[in-house]
């Protein structure tokens, strides 16, 4: 099966499941600025997934942002050190992909261990599930009333590239590849995790090397970047690093959008100021001051 | 650039009188329970040079409690260790690294996180307000013992030299750093970065961010509760436990840290008894508290107090 005929599939797959959303008011998460919803629904298999979704307050429409699944345990509302006044603003929303807390039943994964879940056989890898997953997720986001559907901003690892690759909808997308950049050669070049979970297991199957290979083809940022219509901000690591700004060229000329490349300058202050920035201006918000952490204004 | 925070911050936590009568109550409890440790080797995650091991152990209300372990595969008869506590929302790493450079290495997943869920799972957001109007029933209560008893599990351990164990951890991590080595006299180096859980009802004025914005959430919804808050915050707060650090410890902050506020940093420090103390305030760093630049030192000051022969 080709790449086009994989992701059709999946998506075909996950077509056969409605969404059916539902959404429960968290008060004790809710404030003067924006009200916070716990989201029910449906992903491929079907599978049951959880989402959280803030709604400023007052007529909209807003920007919105979806968090698409980080590779970690836990969900965040938004990400941690976030002002909380950015619900103010925007419209967020956070999903967890299946095995992550609060959506881990009846699959809880492992970290380390989801990269690795299934990789040898391509039809079964979990992260054909999670991608889908978090494709379901922004095409719940759209369905929303007080969304701006001309802002749009998907934020996250590799997710945010693949989800805006195969859903319409994306205006905007900003991405840390960690995961399905020139995995099976690049892991061997490092061991910290989570690259290091491909060398665990090959160390451990070598014989499964070649479907291991065959599956994360399907995943290669490379083999996504001429689908993504929307403009991209790339966070790539300090220069030097495993995924900086050289390694990841031939990523950035695949892009067919407006890109900009971002190489970290390894402090969250200075990185995390420029992305805040970014979305902000993208968005048309030109008092982005007044939603930073206290400790980020001038 | 923002503008400069004072290193003469004045913090407003202050200790409960029966501060200490609290904690020994606790440990008397915790000392009534056997570790029952299991150690489990993990053939996926071994590899030539490092040693994988899966622990489990029980800790305060009986709780199991899991750790990662790695060891060096070629390694003296006795050598030293390093305890790693985790942030707030991350799962504890494989920390096999630091096997890597010649330490037994323990990884926590204290209760609630990931592997250790089974038995108490408040989740998150949730972890840092669960039952927070009640210290004896605080989530942090049993969440710090779990912490203290990854010492007795190194101890046991005939590969490790107990006279040569340290700590270390950031941002969450930084703040169970403070309190083990508080805690536990066996400790003899500390590393403690951009410490959380240290001047809460300050760092709630000073930032409005995940997590510590739990507490915010809390009292919007319970205004009538802020004295018990108060109260059961004050037997868990770090800065409450800094005086009783006897061994040589560093702290690193970012000074445009969004999560856990430099100001109390600084006041943590003031407060650090240990004779033997270093501050790294970095300026122009977020929650990652110059980690690019500060990883140098950690690993420097660890082989001097744990790896050179002056520490056997």
């Amino acid at each position: 099966m080709d790449f086009r005929e994989y992701w059709q599939e999946t998506l075909a797959e996950m077509a056969r499941y409605p969404a059916r959303p539902e959404l429960q008011t968290i008060p004790l998460r809710s404030t003067v600025f924006a009200t916070l919803y716990g989201v029910r629904l449906t992903g491929v298999g079907p599978y049951r997934l959880f989402g959280y979704l803030s709604i400023p307050t007052g007529a909209g429409p807003f920007p919105a942002i979806y968090y698409a699944p980080k590779y970690q345990s836990v969900l965040e509302i938004i990400p941690q050190g976030t002002a909380n006044l950015q619900r103010s603003r925007y419209i967020t929303f956070s999903l967890a992909g299946r095995g992550q807390r609060n959506a881990d039943t009846p699959y809880a994964a492992m970290f380390p261990g989801l990269l690795t879940d299934g990789i040898d056989d391509a039809a079964a890898y979990v992260f054909r599930s999670v991608v889908a997953d978090s494709v379901r997720g922004l095409e719940f986001l759209l369905t929303r009333r007080e969304l701006d559907p001309a802002r749009v901003v998907v934020v996250g690892n590799d997710l945010a590239l693949i989800t805006g690759a195969l859903t319409s909808g994306a205006t905007h997308v900003m991405t840390a590849p960690a995961l399905f950049y020139r995995t099976v050669e690049l892991a061997p070049k490092t061991q910290a995790y989570p690259l290091e979970e491909v060398n665990d297991y090959l160390r451990t199957f070598p014989g499964r090397a070649d479907a291991v290979r065959r599956t994360l083809a399907y995943f290669d940022l490379r083999a996504f970047a001429p689908k993504v219509a929307a403009t991209t901000l790339l966070m790539a690591g300090a220069p030097g690093s495993l995924l900086d700004a050289q390694a990841l060229k031939p990523l950035v000329d695949g892009l067919p959008g407006r890109t900009t490349v971002h190489e970290s300058e390894q402090s969250t202050y200075r990185d995390g100021l420029y992305a805040e920035r970014w979305i902000a201006a993208q968005c048309g918000i030109d008092d982005v001051r007044s939603i930073l952490p206290e400790h980020w204004r001038d | 650039m923002p503008k400069a925070v004072s290193a003469d911050y004045q913090c407003s936590v202050r200790k409960p009188h029966d501060f200490d009568t609290f904690w020994q109550d606790v440990l008397r409890q915790a000392a009534a329970i056997p570790l029952d440790i299991e150690v489990v080797p993990d053939r996926l995650r071994t590899s030539d040079d490092i040693e994988v091991f899966e622990v489990f152990y029980t800790s305060l209300d009986r709780v199991r409690v899991a750790a990662w372990y790695c060891r060096p595969a070629r390694r003296a008869e006795r050598s030293p260790a390093i305890m790693f506590l985790p942030g707030y929302q991350m799962d504890p790493p494989i920390p096999k690294e630091w096997a890597r450079k010649g330490y037994n290495a323990l990884s926590l997943a204290p209760r609630g996180k990931l592997r250790s869920m089974r038995h108490f799972n408040p989740g998150y957001p949730n972890l840092l307000t669960h039952n927070i109007v009640d210290r004896h029933t605080y989530s942090y209560r049993g969440f710090y013992v779990d912490t203290w008893r990854g010492i007795d599990v190194l101890l046991s351990r005939p590969e490790v030299d107990g006279a040569r164990i340290g700590v270390a951890g950031s941002s969450q991590g930084g703040g169970l750093v403070v309190t083990t080595a508080a805690m536990r006299p066996e400790v003899r180096a500390a590393a403690a970065g951009v410490p959380y859980l240290c001047g809460f009802m300050d760092a709630i004025e000073l930032t409005h961010t995940y997590p510590y914005e739990e507490i915010n959430d809390y009292l919007r919804q319970h205004p009538e509760q802020r004295g018990e808050v108060e109260d059961t915050l004050g037997y868990f707060d770090g800065i409450n436990f800094a005086d009783k650090i006897a061994c040589p410890i560093i702290v690193n902050i970012g000074l445009q840290d969004n999560v856990c506020p430099p100001e109390t940093g600084y006041a943590l420090f003031d407060r650090i008894g240990s004779a033997d103390k270093q501050l790294y305030p970095y300026d122009g760093h977020g929650h990652d508290g110059g980690r690019a630049r500060h990883g140098a030192i950690i690993d420097r000051f660890f082989a001097q107090h744990l790896l050179s022969a002056s520490a056997r």
